[in-house]
């Protein structure tokens, strides 16, 4: 068959055919054949119970009922006549012995994969760039189907501000997505400016070498308490005024799913520059993310991996490595894959003077190594860090990992129940792209799904409390970086240190695990004192007047409530919601309203306090 | 702000200095050890709605005591607070702290109490108080961290992440806002980890919503979120109306001028004293409290322990003493029946006192057993020969463990709430040790 008409077009119109040993997940489909189609009446075992051994890929057939079936045969691919009249292959072979047709798992593992890489194909751009969305809608009573800017930064970032809005309004959905995945070209000179107080003499900014950081902290230079701190404080200046919203987003994504729990001993000249090594590959291929963040000396200390040694080798990061980082739980390593991770992963180390990652070749475990579909010789001392290299790309590549990961970003970005054709899509272009992120979120802002889920989110306790300051405008003082450290002292109150679960698990990201008594009373708190300025307070903000009325006072308390409710959320609250407020008051709609009036003096802290602790704020 | 230091173990990393970490735990302020290590108040959605009716009535879910975990932070000297003052060893081994025998409380032929312990002394009398000598972790770990981490989690060799009271709690159906807490800080320790929710407070009249100043203020909030919840998911909505009716029993509870029965007094300027307090009347409010976490710190006395009459373990001691007193007095007969209380440490010190009058971390150390159905006592696994405190029967210089921390906890579990033997092993994975009858049924 001719190559030229392999076009994408081609293989969308003939549906994407897999061959009977196409490589698993590949993103190519193998061309169809040009043997004669024969089309014959035969019997189908359709298969019932059946087993599969994921190591020897044979599937054993435990029921079926016999049927009998027109088939089509091309080569030794099998189609029948779907419900649309469209031929479409079967997860089936001839078998001789049977002299009928016999289920073959394996294929049809492959055939899903492949119809995931066709899905992706199908997707608006595959994610080669962004595409606006034609419709928006609201899953929620509390947020406005039409205000896309608002949804955008509330997922994208960490929830809208003036200058937020005046950018994605100036540059249009798809420009501004595109300038996010592009951090570089964002001016962020305020934001910079902040860092680089923070970073002020004697510390050192995040991509300092970690042997330097090490030196300073045993000199006495640095505290090890303040250099943990400063991780987060860097965070949570970044998610306040960073121009890079969504870079930080991911930073947040990012350290979660590879968690490596702050403040924990051994990491203290080592987690800056973690975070410093998440940012730097945010948005681009996974594989060399988890490469990275598997050869970090932050990560090697948290999962034990620098105390591992070729006749004790230590399983925790081979374990997470499978369970937590790629593959999942689901996917059936068994305990045999976690043992040949660990002895694959014996070697890369910490020197433990400089604190720098160091392959120690008399630590590595030599021989053989299979885990699920890789192997490898692993046959000397000196080629271990190759097989970690191998064995992470291998992983990187798995469409387990490609499903977990679309999975977690559309949770983390659409809504905690997100569909299995988006996540099936999303993993489609990470396989396409060579595990690449950025087109993926490319995808994902340009889907119905992502559209038409706003409000769909629940605000964890950082992103509430984060989202509120970004609504109150506050600005940092000249003289200190209290309020921020503050901020996300608060968040830690409510549960919420952004990367201190203490498990490498990470913080879940649904709104089940944010429900107890004492987060919803945190986060309502937390809120009230930011609001009102009681703490933090160390900010430059302005006047909640000024926020709320602005230039023109209303004359009666109901258009009050209706003007600081579209100055501060975008629209105008529903009337029952609109009653409670007044009730809250005291007053009726109608009431006049003056300068001196109580719900713009001394009450206006409250009532706008609930207006942050209500659905309009704690959903997102 | 305590400066903290850096040393480097052998290995080259980095530790904290662990005795400025001690000492930040020792505070309530929300700058706590526990908050630092990111220990957070993980947790799933909220029990049942509880309504202010539902709020008083009984918890069906849990027939047990209320169990009450007093942690004492930074490695407690239990050879101070209960000294073996017949051994003839320990004169010698601490020639200037120890506990002089004629200063002592006789407990038994071999014990007795410090004498800062003395509001005790009537609760021991009565029968209500037991100890367990010679107590910690399976494995010495001197370490705060990892030793409290060990401990908290007790699930050694496992990749458990749990804390052991969250299993506990996790055994019986869900119960009411109130079931789990912590009190005196809003930071949640290790050992409540997990799935059920809990509350963290600092007092009764803390949890509450700022700026709040009277019931007036309060309802006028609740209806306001409560009104605003309206069309809100249902998990969003029950959380909201649950802490609501939680934030209602609080103030319910705050402004009921609350006064301790049978003339017990609490010391107002001592923060144990106020936890306690507060705990006493959440459990005579009878609102599904199931098990409640205290932390008491700052017990990590490398320098200068004082002496019988003066200083620093006195000071502690005699505020510890009178607190738990004033709590037992307080419960009356009636609450300390179906209430226990246990203390625990992650390590107790060692045997010899060092060049400043203190003592260094070490492994076995003492628990106290408070509750209305205890058996009274010095329990203690005694060495096959000789005196407690030879040095052949001691391990590194210090107290050999002679009994599972876990075999105390278990037998509270078993005798108190009804736990059975597959309860113990879900709660404690690979403890096999038999229980103590350090409690009664």
């Amino acid at each position: 068959m001719d190559k030229a008409v392999l076009s994408r077009r081609s293989l969308l119109a003939g549906g994407a055919t897999v061959a009977g040993v196409a490589a698993l997940g590949a993103g190519a489909a193998a061309p169809a054949e040009a043997a004669t189609a024969s089309i014959k009446k035969v019997v189908m075992y359709r298969v019932g119970r059946f087993t599969y051994s994921s190591r020897t890929h044979v599937t054993t057939v435990k029921s079926y009922t016999k049927v009998t079936v027109t088939a089509r045969f091309v080569g030794s691919n099998v189609y029948l006549m779907n419900s649309r009249k469209k031929w479409t292959q079967i997860p089936y072979t001839w078998s001789k012995t049977k002299k009928g047709l016999w289920y073959n798992h394996y294929l049809k593992l492959k055939l899903d994969a492949a119809a995931a890489v066709a899905a992706a194909q199908n997707s608006p751009t595959g994610g080669y760039k962004v595409v606006a969305p034609a419709t928006f809608a609201s899953v929620s009573t509390y947020h406005s189907s039409s205000d896309w800017a608002r949804h955008l930064l509330r997922r994208a970032a960490y929830g809208p501000n003036a200058a937020g809005l005046a950018d994605v309004k100036r540059l249009g959905y798809a420009a501004w997505i595109e300038q996010q995945l592009n951090p570089g070209t964002i001016n962020d000179s305020v934001c910079d400016a902040l860092l680089k107080r923070l970073y002020a003499t004697p510390m050192v900014d995040q991509s300092t070498a970690i042997w330097r950081v090490n030196h300073l902290i045993d000199n006495g230079d640095i505290n090890s308490w303040e250099q943990y701190q400063s991780v987060l404080t860097d965070l949570t200046i970044r998610a306040l005024w960073s121009k890079r919203q969504l870079l930080t987003v991911m930073e947040d994504f990012w350290g979660n799913h590879f968690n490596v729990t702050i403040f924990k001993d051994g990491t203290a000249e080592s987690r800056a520059n973690y975070s410093y090594t998440i940012r730097t590959r945010a948005f681009g291929k996974f594989s060399d993310l988890l490469l990275a963040i598997t050869k970090h000396p932050a990560m090697l200390t948290y999962l034990n991996n620098r105390d591992s040694t070729a006749t004790h080798p230590n399983e925790n990061q081979g374990r997470e490595l499978l369970e937590l980082h790629t593959v999942g739980v689901d996917t059936p390593y068994g305990e045999d894959g976690v043992v040949n991770a660990a002895r694959i992963l014996t070697g890369i180390g910490v020197d433990s003077d400089s604190g720098e990652f160091a392959y120690q070749p008399w630590n590595h475990w030599v021989g053989a190594v299979k885990v699920l579909g890789f192997t490898h010789s692993n046959s000397t001392d000196t080629g271990g860090e190759a097989v970690v290299t191998a064995l992470t790309t291998y992983l990187a590549h798995h469409p387990a990992t490609a499903k977990r990961i679309a999975h977690k970003l559309a949770v983390r970005f659409v809504s905690d129940t997100p569909s299995d054709a988006l996540v099936t899509m999303l993993a489609g272009v990470y396989l396409k792209h060579d595990t690449a992120i950025a087109p993926v979120l490319r995808a994902l802002f340009s889907s119905t799904e992502f559209a038409h889920s706003i409000g769909a989110k629940v605000a964890r306790p950082y992103e509430h409390i984060v989202s509120t300051a970004r609504l109150m405008e506050v600005q940092p003082v000249l003289q200190n970086l209290d309020a921020p450290q503050q901020l996300w002292y608060q968040a830690d109150n409510a549960g919420h240190n952004p990367f201190g679960q203490p498990f490498p698990t990470g913080w879940a990201d649904t709104s089940d695990e944010w429900e107890s008594t004492a987060c919803t009373l945190a986060r309502w708190n937390n809120a009230i004192d930011l609001v009102s300025n009681w703490w933090p307070s160390d900010w430059n903000r302005p006047a909640l007047y000024d926020l709320a009325v602005g230039p023109a006072l209303p004359s009666t308390h109901g258009a009050l409530i209706d003007l600081a409710a579209t100055r501060l959320l975008g629209q105008p609250l529903a009337d029952a919601d609109k009653t409670a407020v007044l009730t809250f008051l005291g007053v009726t709609a109608s009431k006049a309203l003056t300068q001196n009036s109580a719900a713009v003096t001394y009450n206006l802290n409250d009532w706008l306090s609930v207006l942050m602790d209500s659905p309009y704020q704690m959903m997102r | 702000m305590t400066e903290t230091t850096t040393q480097q173990t052998s290995t080259g990393r980095h530790v904290l200095d662990c005795c400025a970490e001690a000492e930040r735990a020792s505070s309530f302020s929300r700058r706590s050890l526990l908050k630092a290590l990111g220990v957070g108040t993980v947790a799933i959605a909220a029990g049942p709605m509880v309504g202010m009716r539902a709020a008083f009535a009984a918890d069906p879910g849990w027939s047990g005591d209320t169990v009450v975990v007093l942690s004492l932070r930074g490695g407690f000297d239990g050879l101070s607070a209960v000294a073996p003052v017949a051994d003839p060893n320990l004169v010698s081994w601490r020639p200037t702290i120890a506990l002089p025998a004629n200063a002592a409380i006789q407990l038994d032929s071999l014990f007795g109490m410090h004498p800062a312990l003395v509001a005790l002394q009537p609760i021991w009398n009565a029968g209500n108080l037991a100890f367990v000598h010679a107590a910690g972790l399976p494995e010495p770990n001197r370490s705060h961290f990892e030793a409290m981490d060990v401990m908290e989690k007790a699930a050694p060799g496992s990749s458990i992440r749990t804390g052991w009271l969250d299993r506990t709690l996790g055994l019986h159906s869900a119960g009411s806002a109130f079931s789990a807490i912590q009190m005196g800080s809003t930071s949640i320790p290790e050992a409540l980890v997990g799935p059920v929710p809990v509350l963290g407070m600092e007092s009764i009249s803390s949890f509450s919503l700022d700026g709040t100043n009277s019931t007036a203020d309060r309802n006028k909030w609740a209806a306001a979120l409560n009104a605003m919840h309206a069309n809100a998911p249902a998990g969003l909505q029950d959380s909201a109306s649950g802490t609501l009716a939680a934030l209602n029993t609080a103030n319910t509870l705050a402004t009921a001028n609350y006064t301790p029965a049978n003339g017990a007094s609490y010391d107002n300027n001592s923060d144990i004293a106020r936890a306690l307090k507060n705990t006493a009347q959440l459990i005579k409010a009878n609102i599904g409290l199931r098990v409640l976490t205290i932390d008491l710190g700052n017990w990590d006395m490398h320098a200068g322990l004082g002496h019988v009459d003066y200083g620093w373990m006195y000071n502690n001691l005699t505020e510890l003493g009178g607190a738990l007193a004033a709590f037992a007095t307080d419960l009356g007969s009636t609450y300390l029946a179906s209430t226990t209380l246990v203390t625990m440490s992650e390590f107790g010190r060692r045997v010899q006192e060092n060049e400043s009058n203190g003592v260094d971390h070490g492994w076995g150390n003492v628990m106290f057993v408070l509750g209305g159905n205890v058996t009274k006592g010095v329990h203690v696994k005694m060495p096959a020969s000789g005196n407690l405190l030879d040095d052949a029967n001691m391990t590194d210089g210090d107290l050999t463990a002679t009994t599972d921390y876990r075999a105390v906890l278990a037998d509270v579990l078993v005798n108190r709430t009804g736990a059975s033997g597959a309860d113990v092993t879900a709660v404690f994975p690979g403890f096999t040790g038999s229980t103590l009858g350090v409690t009664h049924t």
